[in-house]
């Protein structure tokens, strides 16, 4: 088992890194269970990453095992160890440059937004820009701050504008910034031509689809639908396309595809159950299968 | 204690008050025009305006042994930095949007299909008029605007 530690832990971390995403950003039922998908996603990038650094470990670590070992054997396991924390280095640098970049700018936004924005009697709590084009975003934080612009108040019907609220409300509430901030850290951290957007960009969609089944709950589907269609309607300048799998247009044809169910679970048991049960699996099974008896013989060798 | 919520509407105020001088105020200028309307202090009106001008939104002019202060930038140009970093979301793959927008711009070929999809979704569904039908079945859920 000691021996083959590192062999298993590769293997399943280039599984769960190339095949496992590609295979999931194909799949349809994640817009059926978006919620159930999300939660996949993560455990997906969890386990692949962990296998990763496992595997580094335990290759370094086996070199222990023998009794005289020559200098290209030393030499060999400690550049595995090396790599392992090169790629833990490079994941920790990562997350904090995205994180620092991240926070100032919406730090930023936030005073601006203080200084120029105004209240809106028609919008309770948002904060209304006066600006030349229908618009509206969250700005995460806490609390986070919902921003429209006066066109947009304008041209929304109430239950239109309710939708697009609690469309923003759903993101701020369940830290959606969060879990694309940690799928944006992985990306960054691998080089440019080994890493896939595949992940961030199907994490993007679901976050926005979760978004998208609150507010259907709050104000129905054509409302949802119809705030989409014109606040994407206004003519994008180059370059400012919205990046991420899910169009405005799948996004409306996905309320037309599945009846919004009180919860995903009572909609698609076997396929909700499923997801979820991958998810906990992926990241239990090797720990306690490939991990735990490396440490025990790790433990027993020293 | 003046609260962070409360600073950063005193530092909206006060900047509301700026632009609407034609030169630059002192402390005590920009405190008077404020006491009309609320109970703030001296001090307060002071730290504010020296935060602002730290996040570089007013500009200090050193005028004898007292500071005057002055708008850095017009509210339009503000308004338009705003718009410009909410619009720009992506401007390269590693760039990562730090505002979360409800639905991104579309082109003219992406707008042709969400009109479609939009009438599939109204056509889909005859028993609810174009109207406010939607609205009616999920009436009573609160947080509605008025």
């Amino acid at each position: 088992m000691t021996h083959s530690t590192p062999t298993v832990l590769l293997t399943l971390a280039l599984l769960l890194a190339g095949p496992a995403p590609a295979l999931l950003s194909r799949a349809r039922w994640p817009s059926r269970v978006p919620r159930a998908a999300l939660v996949l996603w993560q455990s997906l990038a969890l386990s692949a990453l962990l296998s990763a650094l496992g595997a580094g470990a335990s290759a370094g670590a086996m070199v222990v095992a023998y009794d005289h070992p020559s200098v290209v054997l030393v030499v060999l396991h400690a550049s595995a160890l090396l790599l392992t924390l090169v790629v833990l280095a490079r994941l920790l640098w990562s997350a904090h440059v995205l994180g620092m970049t991240l926070r100032t700018r919406r730090r930023r936004q936030r005073h601006l937004v203080d200084l120029v924005a105004r209240t809106d009697g028609r919008a309770p709590g948002v904060h209304v820009l006066d600006a030349g084009r229908p618009l509206a975003y969250c700005i995460p934080g806490l609390p986070s701050r919902l921003v429209v612009s006066s066109p947009a108040l304008d041209d929304l019907a109430d239950d239109e504008m309710t939708a697009v609220l609690e469309h923003e409300r759903a993101h701020g509430r369940a830290r959606h910034d969060l879990v694309l901030e940690g799928f944006g850290a992985l990306h960054n951290a691998f080089p440019r031509f080994v890493r896939s957007r595949t992940a961030l960009d199907s994490t993007s969609g679901l976050v926005e689809m979760l978004a998208d089944d609150a507010a259907r709950r709050r104000a129905g589907d054509v409302p949802l639908a119809r705030a989409l269609v014109r606040l994407a309607d206004a003519p994008a300048p180059a370059g400012a396309m919205a990046a991420g799998a899910v169009t405005p247009a799948a996004r409306i044809r996905r309320l037309t595809e599945y009846e919004l169910t009180r919860r995903e679970l009572t909609d698609a048991p076997v396929v909700t159950s499923l997801a979820y049960l991958t998810a906990a699996a992926l990241v239990i099974v090797p720990t306690v299968a490939v991990a735990a008896p490396w440490l025990a013989a790790v433990a027993a060798a020293l | 204690m003046v609260g962070r919520t409360r600073l950063g509407e005193l530092e909206r105020v006060i900047m509301d008050q700026l632009w609407t001088l034609d030169s630059p105020a002192t402390v005590r200028q920009v405190h008077e025009a404020l006491s009309d309307s609320r109970d703030v202090a001296y001090t307060t009106v002071m730290t504010v305006l020296d935060r602002l001008a730290r996040k570089g939104s007013v500009e200090q002019i050193r005028d004898g042994r007292a500071y005057r202060y002055r708008p850095a930038v017009s509210r339009d140009e503000l308004t338009a930095e705003l718009m410009h970093q909410a619009l720009d979301t992506v401007d390269g793959s590693d760039r990562m949007a730090a505002l979360l927008r409800f639905v991104g711009s579309a082109s003219a070929d992406d707008a042709d299909a969400i009109r479609a999809a939009l009438a599939e979704l109204e056509n889909g569904r005859p028993e609810q008029s174009p109207g406010r039908a939607e609205s009616d079945r999920t009436d009573g859920t609160a947080g509605s605007p008025p």
